[in-house]
């Protein structure tokens, strides 16, 4: 009987005086670790960055708008969210879902080794609306059999489908949900994060060449955490996102002087 | 003239007539009775007809596309009888079909009562048929169009009897060999085959003893049917029609939960299903659902078929009710018995699952991106179908090129006359005859599998391709040879244009080199930066086309852009630039 460390534990508490009672009731309530209610993020190991993201990640499961700034850096939006991608899906197995409605780009597939994704791990879906991509992502959610889902919409995230998209992924293991609108397609929503992206100069190796790409990046809006603007460099062998050297902007002006 | 008539398009009574473009003007193809009793003649250029008779004729274009159509649809009512249905080839002027009753006649009480039957039931739909049974499709044929009786069935071993005295055109010959003939005297059948063979053999050639032996079941004739019938379906029938998507689902799963016993005994699953839903009135409703990977499990068939109701939604047209539903695997593939352990890697089938799902519910398949061997980078890749078990290793590939398929009915909704249930026979001639091959012949046969010669020459066709699910993907030759993906390449753009954009006002320092400014899409981009070229040319057994310089350029705003000039630098021509893709 003695030897069950519950009952030791009653014993003292039984013993104690009512403060040191009441904080060990506390502490054998509290769970074990203290992470249990905390979702799953994807940390974008740029920690002045996951500083202002609740959970130090972008949280998996609801949706994350990402915006081009203009309508001509559509194109370094789609590479920020399928960076993002690489990098979840770096660590994970399972394939990632691309559903696009008509007239958004698709990626090309000899490029996308240039943002560290493998394209065997890619599937496309050529939705004929944005009503069909939501769909799409929808069931994609409770499927749970991907890891991370990238829907391209043509007028934006509203805020029905966005809700049932968030319902969606309610649950265990969810996957990381990124949904890419055009600049002009702002609604209100219930996206966790909204982020704009614009083209920067990329970073220069030291011969002077375009190495890789980078990107500034604005926290538009941030559910329980704090906007802000970086200039971000996406590693696509180390699969990771840092903020560009001190000494990066001499070479790329270097390079530029040379050019 | 039956079709149009059935369809109101030409009224119901008066002489009529149907015309096509013919040697020298339109001529008549076919009659109606109260033509024909005018004395009027299929062939007759029609300018002559109306110059002869004092009756108004009504006349009206032949369309064979549709009198096709229509043949079709009365072979797949047809199929209720017996499930071989042939429609007759140009050979037999297309104007009828086969029906192989082997084996289905006792359903319908015996032949006879089973030709009474379809006689009634034709006559109840407003098509005039002649109707013949017996042991060959030459002899039903025969006997359907030059027997000049309504129905006949010929016993068992009586067709040589009762061919003897039909004319030689019944052997569906060419008209030179029929005209021979006649020019040697010999206008019976019966007259034909008391000759020796050698001398007709030579004098005009083998197909008029293959056709005669044929009619006489001294040589098997196979018969192209329709639709394989399914190894595996289940059907069931209602005495009150169903109509609401749950009832149907629910069935659904129920001939599944029938089916899946069969299907794990010889240790396949199905590929591909269809789904008939006979409507009270006769039409049916034929809904494919194609699956990424053998499946046999009733609530998945249930859920497939559920995402696909809710997408026809109200265009699946219930009207009355479905009095019957029946489910056929069409394809099948191997699925062997696996070992399922807990927490095992399940990530694949939850894909297919997905991708199913997705087919259905949106008509949708998955794609995936494959490597292509070509320099040009906009032939570099492509999309093509996700199949399940490529790219991760997962172990289904194996089964996928052994999955067999059975020629899928075309899933054209039909309008029959009626619904009917089971018999065989040949409506004949634009609405007027019919004849009907029995197979007692299959029943002699040793092996004791009715038509089984016919078998390899299905084999041989590629599946027909079946609208809505159904994949080709299931023969070997289609599955393409997958090339890994380069690595060794230059750094390619996130997006590429399937065509280059042209730039214009290009500037450039050098005459030959990268340009400094350009306008594209309305707007000036100052180059910052610029690396190449990289040459990119089509292959040599392409056409010669021109050389493209690849330029990587940054602007100044930081857009990356990917740029070619078409062709090589020429002094005194302006050089043509285009914007190929863009980099992330």
């Amino acid at each position: 009987m003695g030897l069950d460390p519950a009952d030791e534990t009653e014993g003292a508490i039984a013993r104690g005086d009512p403060r040191a009672r009441l904080a060990a009731l506390r502490m054998r309530l509290a769970p074990p670790a203290g992470e249990r209610d905390l979702p799953p993020v994807l940390p974008l190991g740029v920690p002045e960055l996951d500083g202002h993201l609740p959970g130090g990640g972008l949280v998996l499961g609801p949706p994350h708008e990402i915006a081009p700034a203009e309508p001509v850096d559509g194109v370094a939006a789609l590479g920020f969210a399928l960076a993002l991608c690489a990098r979840h899906l770096a660590g994970r197995p399972g394939p990632a879902l691309i559903a696009a409605a008509p007239g958004q780009p698709l990626p090309y597939g000899h490029g996308l080794a240039g943002l560290g994704l493998d394209p065997a791990r890619l599937l496309l879906l050529e939705a004929g609306s944005d009503a069909e991509v939501f769909r799409a992502l929808e069931a994609a959610l409770h499927a749970r059999a991907l890891t991370a889902l990238v829907g391209l919409v043509r007028d934006g995230l509203p805020l029905k489908p966005g809700r049932r998209l968030q319902l969606a992924a309610e649950g265990s293991a969810p996957p990381l949900l990124l949904i890419l609108r055009p600049a002009p397609a702002g609604l209100p929503n219930g996206a966790a994060t909204r982020w704009r992206i614009a083209a920067a100069p990329a970073a220069r190796d030291r011969f002077g060449t375009l190495d890789r790409p980078r990107w500034r990046a604005r926290l538009e809006r941030c559910r329980n955490g704090r906007g802000g603007d970086w200039l971000l460099e996406w590693d696509h062998a180390a699969h990771r996102l840092h903020l560009p050297e001190p000494l990066a902007g001499d070479a790329a002006a270097a390079g530029r002087s040379r050019a | 003239m039956t079709r149009l008539r059935r369809a109101g398009l030409a009224p119901e009574r008066g002489p009529l007539a149907v015309a096509a473009e013919g040697p020298g003007g339109l001529r008549l193809v076919a009659l109606d009775p109260e033509a024909r009793a005018l004395g009027l003649q299929p062939g007759e250029p029609l300018g002559r007809v109306r110059a002869r008779i004092g009756v108004p004729l009504q006349v009206y274009p032949a369309d064979p596309t549709a009198d096709r159509d229509a043949l079709l649809r009365l072979c797949r009512w047809a199929g209720g009888y017996a499930p071989l249905v042939a429609p007759f080839g140009p050979a037999e002027a297309g104007d009828g079909l086969y029906i192989d009753v082997a084996g289905a006649s006792h359903l319908r009480g015996g032949e006879a009562s089973l030709v009474d039957d379809l006689a009634d039931r034709l006559a109840r739909g407003h098509i005039p048929a002649r109707i013949a049974l017996a042991d060959t499709p030459g002899a039903a044929f025969a006997l359907a169009s030059h027997g000049g009786v309504d129905r006949i069935v010929v016993p068992p071993g009586g067709a040589a009897e009762a061919l003897r005295g039909l004319p030689v055109e019944a052997l569906r010959l060419d008209p030179g060999t029929v005209s021979g003939l006649k020019r040697l005297g010999l206008r019976r059948m019966g007259e034909l085959d008391a000759l020796p063979r050698g001398p007709l053999a030579r004098r005009f050639g083998e197909a008029l003893l293959l056709r005669l032996d044929q009619a006489l079941a001294r040589r098997p004739e196979p018969l192209a049917p329709l639709s394989e019938a399914a190894e595996y379906a289940a059907a069931r029938g209602f005495l009150d029609p169903i109509g609401r998507q749950s009832d149907i689902v629910r069935t659904a799963r129920d001939l599944m939960a029938e089916i899946a016993p069969r299907l794990e005994r010889d240790g396949l699953g199905a590929c591909a299903l269809r789904l008939a839903l006979h409507r009270v009135d006769g039409v049916v409703r034929a809904l494919d659902l194609g699956l990424s990977r053998p499946e046999r499990h009733p609530e998945r068939v249930a859920a497939l078929v559920s995402l696909r109701l809710d997408r026809l939604g109200s265009a699946l047209e219930a009207g009355f009710g479905f009095e019957t539903v029946a489910l056929a695997v069409t394809v099948t593939g191997a699925m062997p018995a696996r070992q399922t352990d807990l927490g095992a890697d399940a990530s694949g089938d939850g894909v297919a699952v997905l991708a199913d799902a997705l087919a259905q519910r949106l008509g949708r398949g998955l794609l995936r991106l494959e490597p292509r061997a070509s320099h040009l980078p906009e032939r570099a890749d492509r999309s093509g179908p996700w199949v399940a078990g490529e790219g991760h290793g997962s172990s289904a590939d194996k089964d996928i090129g052994r999955t067999r398929a059975h020629r899928p009915l075309p899933s054209a909704e039909e309008d029959a006359p009626r619904r009917g249930t089971s018999r065989h026979e040949v409506p004949h001639g634009g609405g007027e005859g019919a004849g009907s091959g029995r197979g007692h012949h299959e029943a002699r046969d040793p092996s004791g599998s009715g038509f089984s010669f016919s078998r390899p020459l299905l084999k041989q066709e590629p599946t027909s391709p079946a609208e809505g699910g159904v994949r080709a993907r299931a023969f070997p030759i289609s599955v393409p040879c997958s090339i890994p993906w380069p690595d060794h390449l230059p750094p390619r753009p996130l997006v590429l244009f399937p065509r280059g954009e042209a730039a214009c006002d290009v500037l450039s320092a050098v005459p030959e080199g990268p340009p400094r400014r350009f306008r594209w899409r309305a707007q000036v981009h100052r180059v910052a930066h610029a690396e190449g070229p990289e040459r990119i040319s089509a292959e040599w057994w392409c056409a010669p086309g021109a050389e493209r310089d690849y330029y990587r350029i940054e602007c100044e705003a930081g857009h990356r852009l990917w740029l070619y000039r078409d062709g090589p630098h020429a002094p005194g021509q302006p050089a043509a630039w285009y914007v190929h893709g863009l980099f992330a």
